[in-house]
């Protein structure tokens, strides 16, 4: 992988600069998913008490991933993230049953944010490496999300840990930015 | 309520910056814990292989104790005091009693107009300016040494 690679893949976008949003629960392995992106070591990875932003610039096109810390503290501020954003990646604690219902309460919100209307929506289904995941199926399910109609949107199963879906995600990232005429 | 210049400026803390491969992710530099003094030409000495690199990330991490409304920055790298390369970056918000990480990459210019080692040892300088707005927050220098 590598941020570089990843910026090349994009670079058909209609736009010069892309900004991706990276949100989710605390704990759900939001930094952990952006330093995989980034081919970067994942040993020891802390709460994001705040943000952390990876820019990517080549040959004039450019890439700004933003994953906003998941904390119920910090939750509230989100919304001051949401402008110009040309793709929300939500990340879910596929093995975090007892809050399945928190975690559909506040994707429900986003996807009701007028400043998010119409972003495409890639759910990760992280964890799938603990062996109490709920299958990525399962959670859509429960999380009603084929009643989504007002934009493009995917859940994929992976594992940050040991990388596994995060390239297929990645790809679904990649065709629908590349698709998107503004 | 805006929070009061003086205050932004006194919240304010440049943590740590690091240097890395792009390419593998492999840190090739990281800073000790004197980079938070500011007003102090900071050093650092990086490996030559980073020369090497065909890709080369620059990581920030800052804690701020007040909220920002604009906060932005300026990144130039300068040799012997001209400029080589700027960044931009518009962060807007920043979360009061937060702590956050930047980090930019960049390809490396082909080898062919690379300057050897000897030539930049010592002569180039990182400089991070931070903005709320128009108001100067911190400056930072660190001057790179290649060894």
């Amino acid at each position: 992988m590598g941020l570089l690679s990843l910026l090349r893949k994009l670079r058909s976008h209609p736009d010069l600069e892309l900004r991706i949003l990276l949100l989710g629960l605390d704990n759900s392995g939001k930094t952990t998913l952006l330093k995989v992106l980034a081919s970067e070591d994942i040993t020891h990875i802390t709460p994001t008490q705040g943000f952390n932003i990876k820019s990517v610039q080549s040959k004039g096109f450019k890439l700004n991933v933003w994953d906003i810390g998941g904390q119920r503290r910090i939750r509230p501020y989100w919304k001051n993230y949401f402008e110009n954003t040309d793709l929300l990646i939500y990340v879910i604690d596929s093995s975090d049953r007892k809050r399945f219902e928190e975690t559909g309460e506040e994707l429900t919100e986003l996807l009701e944010e007028e400043k998010l209307a119409g972003v495409p929506v890639l759910i990760f289904a992280n964890k799938q490496d603990l062996l109490t995941a709920a299958k990525a199926s399962d959670i859509a399910e429960g999380l009603n999300l084929n009643a989504i109609r007002d934009r493009e949107w995917q859940i994929q199963a992976c594992s940050a840990m040991s990388g596994e879906g995060v390239k297929e995600g990645v790809e679904w990232m990649t065709k629908t930015c590349n698709s998107r005429k503004k | 309520m805006p929070s009061k210049p003086e205050d932004i400026m006194k919240g304010f803390k440049l943590n740590w910056m690091n240097l890395r491969d792009a390419d593998n992710g492999k840190v090739l530099w990281q800073s000790s814990d004197d980079l938070s003094i500011p007003e102090k030409e900071h050093e650092a000495r990086v490996p030559k292989k980073i020369l090497k690199c065909r890709a080369v990330s620059r990581e920030i991490n800052f804690s701020s104790k007040e909220p920002m409304d604009k906060f932005r920055l300026e990144q130039r790298v300068l040799f012997k005091g001209k400029c080589l390369e700027e960044w931009y970056f518009e962060f807007g918000f920043v979360i009061p009693g937060s702590t956050n990480t930047w980090q930019s990459l960049i390809e490396a210019a082909p080898e062919s107009q690379m300057m050897p080692a000897n030539v930049l040892n010592g002569n180039v300088v990182i400089e991070t300016r931070f903005y709320d707005g128009d108001m100067v927050v911190s400056v930072s220098r660190v001057r790179i040494f290649y060894v």
